[in-house]
């Protein structure tokens, strides 16, 4: 059985029925006669015969992936933010932030290569901006810039400002389950004010494959 | 005094073929003089227009039902328009008000619903398609008779709030979903209630839904905050995917399902 979280700029792949390893393509490289048997994620239903709200396949795959009944699961994706809330086996909140969370993976993406920044050689700064969302936070980058401050430095600082967002629409925990593409930027994971545990980008991967096992 | 007396005169005094545009709950009152007019609702998307049309009156990130009552209000040829201010709205239809009687060549009749006679919710506690039931409710604030009676259901869900600018969040509800906050003030014909506004299931999943922008907003999120299984919702003139996605996975995730209705 073919399962896909079809992303925004990255869509991940598994076929639970062989155990095979997940994968992961670009989403604009993908076929367009492409079909899988369940699918989550933003371009999902297009490419599926049955789909799975990303929500409800976050909180699935964080039940498989962390141990304890208490966590908050952060997801950090190319185009939108979304949390679960889990207190002692049960739901307690739950986000997404399509809006004001709108295009942080994929705007530092295009940061990393325009300015061919290396972002594991990169330390959090001291200080960040008061930013809103991926597109609005870009104006300050520009404007730090003008004031003397390295092309690096100004994008550190707004890579920080969107870990310091997320972590506020996150509800602050003590410590934040990490998923989504993001979680492959150190300096990102870095600039937590928590303890970051990284969980990688295929939880909602398994957490569709948790409802497809349930189904079976 | 919900209404003046001079504006209720005026009222009394329309003529049979009386075009009448409501905003809110009217007082009772108000109902018995309007009776047997035409009248719009006018907080419900009546007219097709563009709502960005009102950013020549409104700014554009503001309440969209006031937005919505303001697009009625400049297409649908009025006669005179009621709109209920203050404690049993908001302040935001005061501001609204006073900017209908500026820009428009209609009398702008305000009132202060402050009805205190219950008359009951049963429509909020039956089992009822939601979507379906707050269009009853709604439309029953045009009448001074309460509603017919109907069975309470053994509830599922619950949802508190006002009713959306868009219905269509409504059909992810199940049908034993019972309705709180002001809603259910409405189908009380209490609106200024506060104590029925704020009351809640504590035992079912709600939704406490607020328009973007509305003052209700901050009570909806503290009462969801409170809520041992509620989770705040705001939408604006349209409900994106977002929205409906977090409205079906915390009702999956709390173990309501439509097969429950």
């Amino acid at each position: 059985m073919l399962l896909a979280d079809f992303g925004t700029t990255y869509s991940k792949f598994t076929d639970s029925s062989k155990g095979s390893k997940p994968y992961i393509r670009e989403t604009k490289s993908l076929p367009r006669d492409l079909h899988v048997d369940i699918a989550t994620g933003h371009n999902g239903k297009r490419f599926s015969t049955s789909y799975i709200n990303e929500l409800t396949a976050l909180a699935k795959g964080g039940e498989s992936r962390i141990a304890t009944g208490s966590f908050t699961l952060l997801d950090c994706g190319s185009r939108d933010t979304k949390f679960i809330r889990y207190e002692n086996g049960k739901l307690a909140d739950m986000g997404w932030n399509a809006e004001c969370g709108a295009s942080m993976g994929f705007t530092i993406e295009l940061l990393e290569r325009y300015y061919d920044i290396d972002f594991t050689t990169l330390t959090p700064p001291a200080t960040c901006f008061s930013i809103t969302c991926g597109v609005l936070g870009m104006s300050h980058i520009f404007d730090e810039i003008t004031t003397g401050v390295s092309e690096t430095e100004a994008v550190a600082k707004f890579v920080k400002s969107i870990a310091i967002n997320a972590f506020r629409f996150a509800g602050e925990p003590v410590t934040l389950h990490l998923s989504g593409g993001l979680c492959d930027n150190p300096l990102f994971v870095k600039s937590f004010p928590c303890e970051v545990i990284s969980l990688g980008r295929y939880v909602l991967l398994d957490g569709i494959k948790k409802i497809a096992e349930g189904q079976t | 005094m919900g209404i003046a007396k001079t504006d209720l005169a005026t009222l009394n005094n329309l003529p049979a073929s009386a075009r009448v545009g409501i905003v809110g709950v009217p007082p009772l009152q108000v109902i018995h003089a309007i009776s047997g007019k035409t009248i719009f609702d006018l907080d419900e998307p009546i007219v097709r227009q563009n709502i960005e049309e009102t950013i020549l009156y409104l700014p554009r990130v503001y309440c969209a039902i006031l937005r919505t009552v303001m697009l009625n209000s400049m297409h649908l040829d009025l006669d005179v328009i009621v709109i209920d201010v203050g404690a049993g709205k908001c302040d935001a239809a005061l501001h609204v008000a006073a900017i209908l009687c500026d820009r428009l060549d209609i009398p702008v009749i305000q009132t202060r619903n402050n009805d205190d006679l219950d008359f009951g919710t049963p429509l909020c506690d039956s089992r009822m398609n939601l979507v379906e039931k707050i269009t009853a409710i709604c439309t029953g604030v045009q009448h001074p008779q309460p509603h017919i009676r109907h069975a309470s259901c053994h509830p599922t869900a619950g949802f508190w709030g006002v009713p959306p600018r868009d219905f269509s969040i409504l059909k992810l509800f199940p049908d034993t979903t019972h309705v709180f906050g002001w809603t259910r003030c409405m189908e009380n014909k209490t609106p200024d209630n506060w104590e029925l506004e704020t009351l809640v299931n504590p035992d079912i999943p709600t939704i406490f839904f607020s328009q973007s922008f509305c003052a209700k907003t901050a009570m909806a999120k503290h009462l969801a905050s409170r809520h041992s299984r509620g989770l705040f919702l705001d939408s604006d003139v349209t409900a994106g995917s977002s929205t409906r996605a977090k409205i079906q996975a915390f009702l999956e995730l709390s173990g309501v399902t439509h097969a429950s209705c």
